[in-house]
């Protein structure tokens, strides 16, 4: 993924997010972007996941530019996982059926859906949990069921946004050691917004933001230092 | 899990706006099913009461769309009875005439003898005789609403007639009505000689029709001859009522399916942030589209099954009241179902329309910013 002068602005140019940023995310790559409330972390995010569209500049995905896909639903349901840090879960739906929602875009079967979302939700420990509201989960417990619908439709690139955030230390720890063994496993890319110190030490790359510019980008020894 | 399921969900996150928005639908569809079903019923008493005289074409003046048609003159048409195909002929006088204290009672005057006696069934007494009695026969309705009895002096406009039989007709029309020999409902009219019915009765219905049509219109002009189904449908007092009923039907269901614009608007404004969601994890427009026109079609349908079972209580409820008991039955029936539920099918997805269209217009990374 490649983003080339990316600008971002809101309310008629008056906010400008992103100031004409340059980034390069390789396939398989963990990348962290830290920086302080409102430094366009999350404008960045919605960016790169097809959410929003720049005010100027490309954002390349495989080499194409992103604004000449003619479905970008399509492109998100297929390519893009994403996990937010208030969960955004259907409340009227079951865990299990918050996983199942992306798979009504890549054609599986209702009992193949079923099936897969059984699966994901086992795989992040909520095999017990299936059919229990969101409401009646923890905080931790829903942000796995998150994790486990950014996983759906096997995505190529999965984007989160403070996904411990909202959550108290012991619930953060194994959510950022799911995402650690989704990477082990899978080798997805992934972009994730944080403030939490344990999710940048425990990528390779860190991108720090600030007032919209990149202000250094490298691995995570190189944070440490700056 | 299904969209369907989903959406039905949906619909129990505000019972009480759901029921509510339910229940607007359901006055809309009870009010065609009541209204339409009684305009029907009115319509099908009239054919009910020429079916029941054993009438295959009725003669009247065709400019006339009136239920009582300008009276003509009798004789005007003895040319045309002169005809193989009739079998038999039976004129009839009719018109509204204030009875004692009602001002509005529908009086016949029936040619006797003829035909159009046989299919009164008397409950007590008899028919009444032609000459100088002056005797009249009282429909089961109309004597328990007037309150006569055989023997009694029953006053129609100016006249009095003694009461010579209380009779049931298969004709619910009939029962609520008094029915005078011929000549006399012409002297108490002033209408001597004159007549707005020609009943006639043919040797070979089916084939006779077409010719005897024919004939009239060859030999009279200014009259029609109309089979039963036909004088029903003509008959400009049902077609008002009719009109009357669709108009106020539409109206209710009109009011129902802005209720449900705005409940799937403000469903839509409510979950802008979960359609954003929606957008963001890859579902299409057209999906989210369809899972709101889904949400308003489905309540158009909960709406219309309870207006249908309302429209039947209320019809039921009203025959049974004084002023309708035994004169008039709402005619309800699958094809007003049909109807009732087509209505509000299609409704149900034009108040769905705008809604999903805005809720498929969000753009994901707004609708996941808003609050």
């Amino acid at each position: 993924m490649e983003l080339r002068g990316v600008v971002k602005e809101f309310d008629d140019g008056r906010v400008k997010a992103l100031r004409g940023l340059d980034l390069t995310i390789m396939g398989g790559e963990p990348v962290a972007i830290i920086g302080p409330s409102g430094c366009g972390k999350s404008t960045l995010l919605q960016i790169i996941g097809a959410l929003d569209r720049p005010t100027s500049g490309e954002v390349l995905f495989d080499a194409q530019p992103l604004q000449a896909r003619r479905n970008l639903a399509a492109f998100r349901a297929r390519e893009i996982g994403f996990i937010f840090q208030s969960f955004h879960l259907i409340p009227t739906l079951t865990a299990a059926e918050n996983v199942e929602v992306p798979m009504f875009e890549i054609g599986l079967s209702r009992k193949a859906r079923r099936a897969r979302a059984v699966d994901l939700l086992e795989s992040v420990g909520l095999g017990h949990r299936l059919e229990h509201l969101p409401a009646q989960l923890s905080g931790g417990e829903r942000q796995r069921v998150a994790v486990a619908r950014s996983l759906a439709n096997t995505p190529r690139l999965l984007l989160a946004d403070e996904p411990t955030g909202n959550l108290d230390s012991a619930s953060a720890s194994r959510i950022i050691e799911l995402l650690v063994e989704i990477h082990r496993l899978h080798a997805t890319t992934m972009v994730i917004v944080t403030h939490d110190p344990r999710v940048a030490t425990r990528v390779g790359r860190v991108v720090h933001m600030l007032d919209g510019s990149i202000v250094s980008d490298g691995p995570i020894e190189t944070e440490n230092r700056t | 899990m299904t969209i369907a399921g989903m959406v039905w969900r949906n619909l129990f996150r505000r019972r009480t706006r759901t029921l509510l928005t339910v229940l607007g639908i359901s006055v809309g569809v009870a009010a065609v099913v009541a209204l339409i079903g009684f305009a029907q019923g009115l319509e099908k008493v009239w054919q009910e009461a020429y079916k029941a005289r054993g009438t295959d074409l009725v003669v009247t003046k065709v400019t006339s769309r009136s239920p009582l048609p300008v009276p003509f003159e009798q004789r005007a048409l003895q040319e045309f009875l002169d005809c193989p195909s009739i079998e038999a002929s039976a004129a009839l006088l009719s018109d509204m005439m204030g009875v004692e204290d009602s001002s509005a009672v529908l009086v016949f005057g029936w040619e006797k003898p003829s035909f159009l006696w046989d299919h009164l069934r008397f409950l007590e007494g008899r028919a009444p005789e032609s000459g100088a009695s002056r005797e009249a026969a009282i429909g089961r309705i109309a004597a328990s609403s007037l309150g006569k009895k055989i023997g009694d002096i029953i006053q129609i406009e100016f006249e009095e007639f003694t009461v010579s039989g209380i009779f049931e007709s298969p004709a619910l029309v009939e029962n609520g009505a008094i029915v005078l020999p011929l000549e006399q409902m012409q002297a108490a009219t002033g209408r001597e000689g004159k007549v707005n019915f020609l009943n006639l009765r043919l040797k070979d219905p089916p084939t006779g029709v077409a010719e005897v049509k024919a004939r009239l219109e060859k030999l009279h002009q200014g009259f029609s001859a109309l089979d039963s189904a036909e004088v029903a449908s003509r008959n400009s007092g049902i077609e008002i009522v009719r009109a009357m009923s669709w108009a106020t039907s539409l109206l209710a269901l009109f009011v129902g399916m802005f209720g449900v614009t705005n409940t799937m608007l403000m469903s839509v404004f409510e979950r802008v942030k979960e359609i954003g969601i929606l957008l963001a994890i890859g579902w299409r427009r057209a999906r989210v589209m369809g899972m709101i026109l889904l949400e308003s079609l489905l309540l158009s349908l909960i709406g219309g099954v309870f207006g249908l079972l309302i429209g039947i209580c209320i019809a039921r409820a009203l025959e049974t009241a004084d002023l309708l008991r035994g004169r008039l039955k709402a005619d309800i029936g699958p094809g007003l179902f049909l109807v009732a539920m087509s209505l509000s099918v299609a409704l149900g997805l034009l108040a769905g329309v705008y809604p999903a269209w805005r809720a498929s217009r969000l753009q994901p990374g707004d609708a996941l910013r808003s609050e």
